[in-house]
């Protein structure tokens, strides 16, 4: 599918990152190139150890490279420190895990609005935000409960919902799939799937290749390196 | 932000009430124990200041040694500074009957009265009181106090001239050697002899004094204590001015006449009500100062007992840490989230310890006749010092959180 619309959101340049610990020094990127448009739903593969979830975290600013660029929305993020960091991941980035990651013990609303807590957004626009992003993933209903009285589909449907609520750049999205089975997974792919058509960046990391066939485009990890980009 | 913050704390405390409660607990027994000890060092310094301020702004008292009066020159100025010298206020008194006779003498006093202490215990029958306060003094001692009878009479200056075996009780004595019987005219014994009671004191309101109850007390003669015991050691004179206003020439004026009995020996205090006032007082201060630093420790634990259920929170909640610095959530966010949590344990636990200091101030009234004071001090102090505690002792645990890398906090179970 052509793309119109052809801003960069994500520039990576020569990027390395080297971990020097006790277990000696070990290179989990080895300079990575990778460009990602505005619009784009880009599927990161690759075997466990390959470095993908390295990747991840650094694009996620989770973790910094050793070497190399990472531009963000025009930002040169090498520059930026930990609490300018921490207001990026907040604004311009969506985080979708595996196992969810809700708060056992706040509401779905709660655990939704976070991010605009984090961003000093009074109260009732928060509620109003939440209750829009609950409606465009389907659990409007739920927004009173907590994540243990809703099921595993619904969880990450709520995950999604937080991961839209700061309207952020791009969503990252870490074996979305992982812990459901298949038709609740290809449910939530779907979904993605559909924000993605309503103009939400997203990257997934994935091992699975029925997970990667919603991409537009895969990019392969191995040995740190980015081996194939694959163009659907 | 802060009220988001308290409403995540109050979530996160009601998730483990049992743990915020005991760890809170800590903090409400170190804040009780300080309130309760500056409570009744503060009430018994009110009831002695009543006490001794009930005696009136005319009347001095001299005493044996130096009391609340040293000076010293220091730098060429003159410092004066209150308080007791044990060492010149116990033993052998050095008051002799010659110096109550010089008081009397010196113009402007009305009326002059001894006190001395017996070491007796009473007898009647078979019962048998030792903690009663046997005292000799001179009828003129109650007309300077003011002391009020609930039955019979005082006993007169003939008594004493005649050295009559008569006793005037206070009312907890005869509550204790007579129970509901009428005294008057009744015996006691002491040291071997008997007593005929004459009055019986009016009850004193939560009475306090030199460690005795004053109600628990035996007023006999001097003439027959000398007699009985073959000398008379003179603890106290009072002296009782016409006018407040001559207190000051008055005490300066037997400051010089008793000295000069006393070969110009310093040996001897006369002090006004203020300066008794003060001597107490500053006994007092220091017990008080002593005591809540011991009761300050407590605290110091209920501190510590924060900090480890805070850093056993703090390990907990890891993944959660994680969560919200992958949310957005900065270093200060996260501090501001764990050190709320410790402050307000630390602030229930201090309202925990005040509402306890006051149900044990109406205990302690009930069982001691000491009324515990709080001033709104005390309230400011309990506050204060949660905050403080939460704030000092949560820190750690705090930093220990927002220092957490989110990656690690995201892999942790």
């Amino acid at each position: 599918m052509p793309k119109t619309n052809t801003k960069v959101v994500i520039e990576l340049a020569n990027l390395s990152k080297r971990y020097d610990d006790d277990a000696g020094i070990y290179d989990a990127l080895k300079s990575v190139y990778l460009v990602i448009k505005e619009g784009e739903f880009l599927a990161i593969m690759g075997p466990s150890g390959s470095g993908k979830s390295t990747l991840m975290n650094i694009i996620g600013l989770l973790d910094r490279p050793s070497k190399g660029d990472y531009t963000l929305d025009g930002v040169d993020t090498n520059l930026l420190n930990h609490k300018e960091l921490a207001g990026l991941r907040r604004d311009k980035i969506g985080f979708i895990f595996q196992v969810f990651n809700l708060l056992p013990r706040l509401t779905i609303l709660q655990n939704v609005e976070m991010p605009l807590v984090y961003k000093r957004v009074p109260a009732k626009v928060r509620k109003k935000r939440v209750e829009e992003v609950l409606s465009m993933v389907g659990i409007l209903d739920k927004i009173n409960n907590r994540p243990n009285r809703i099921s595993g589909g619904q969880a990450q449907r709520a995950a999604i919902a937080r991961a839209l609520v700061n309207n952020p750049s791009i969503i990252l999205a870490d074996e979305p799939t992982g812990n459901l089975d298949t038709k609740t997974g290809a449910e939530i792919m779907e979904l993605l799937k559909h924000l993605n058509k309503k103009g939400v960046t997203i990257v997934v990391v994935t091992h699975n290749p029925e997970v990667s066939a919603y991409a537009d485009r895969t990019v392969v990890v191995r040995d740190g390196h980015l081996k194939i980009t694959e163009v659907k | 932000m802060i009220w988001q913050d308290i409403k995540t704390a109050l979530q996160s405390i009601r998730s483990a009430k049992m743990r915020s409660f005991l760890t809170a607990l800590g903090v409400a027994i170190g804040v009780f124990a300080v309130l309760v000890m500056v409570g009744v060092g503060d009430g018994v310094k009110a009831q002695v200041g009543g006490q001794v301020s009930s005696l009136g702004t005319n009347v001095l008292t001299i005493a044996s040694g130096k009391i609340g009066q040293s000076s010293t020159a220091r730098n060429g100025q003159q410092q004066r500074s209150a308080g007791i010298s044990l060492g010149s206020s116990l033993g052998a008194s050095t008051l002799t009957q010659q110096d109550a006779q010089t008081a009397r003498q010196t113009s402007d006093v009305v009326d002059v009265a001894t006190l001395s202490i017996i070491s007796s215990s009473i007898t009647r029958g078979t019962l048998n009181s030792s903690t009663a306060f046997v005292t000799a003094t001179d009828s003129s001692y109650f007309s300077i106090r003011s002391t009020k009878l609930a039955n019979g009479n005082f006993f007169t200056n003939e008594d004493n001239k005649n050295s009559s075996y008569v006793a005037v009780i206070g009312s907890a004595t005869k509550d204790n050697v007579f129970g509901d019987q009428d005294p008057i005219g009744k015996t006691i014994t002491m040291r071997g002899k008997e007593f005929k009671i004459i009055g019986v004191t009016a009850k004193v309101d939560g009475g306090l004094s030199f460690g005795a109850a004053s109600d628990d007390i035996v007023y006999i003669p001097t003439n027959t204590a000398t007699e009985l015991i073959g000398k008379n050691d003179i603890y106290r004179i009072i002296v009782q001015v016409n006018d407040a206003g001559n207190v000051a020439s008055v005490k300066s004026s037997l400051d010089q006449s008793i000295k000069a009995n006393h070969m110009g020996s310093d040996d001897f205090s006369v002090l006004s009500q203020e300066e008794l006032l003060g001597a107490f007082d500053s006994i007092l201060n220091i017990l008080t100062t002593f005591v809540v630093a011991i009761a300050a420790i407590s605290l110091i634990v209920g501190g510590i007992g924060i900090m480890n259920i805070m850093l056993v929170t703090v390990t907990e909640r890891t993944r959660e840490i994680g969560i919200r610095k992958a949310l957005g959530a900065t270093f200060g966010d996260i501090m501001g989230q764990f050190m709320t949590e410790s402050i307000i344990i630390s602030l229930i636990g201090g309202l925990l310890g005040l509402g306890l200091s006051y149900i044990a101030g109406f205990v302690i009234k009930r069982l001691t006749g000491i009324t515990p004071i709080y001033s709104i001090k005390a309230l400011l102090v309990a506050i204060g010092v949660s905050l403080f505690v939460g704030v000092v002792f949560g820190t750690a645990p705090a930093l220990k959180a927002a220092k957490k890398s989110p990656i690690q906090a995201l892999k942790s179970l």
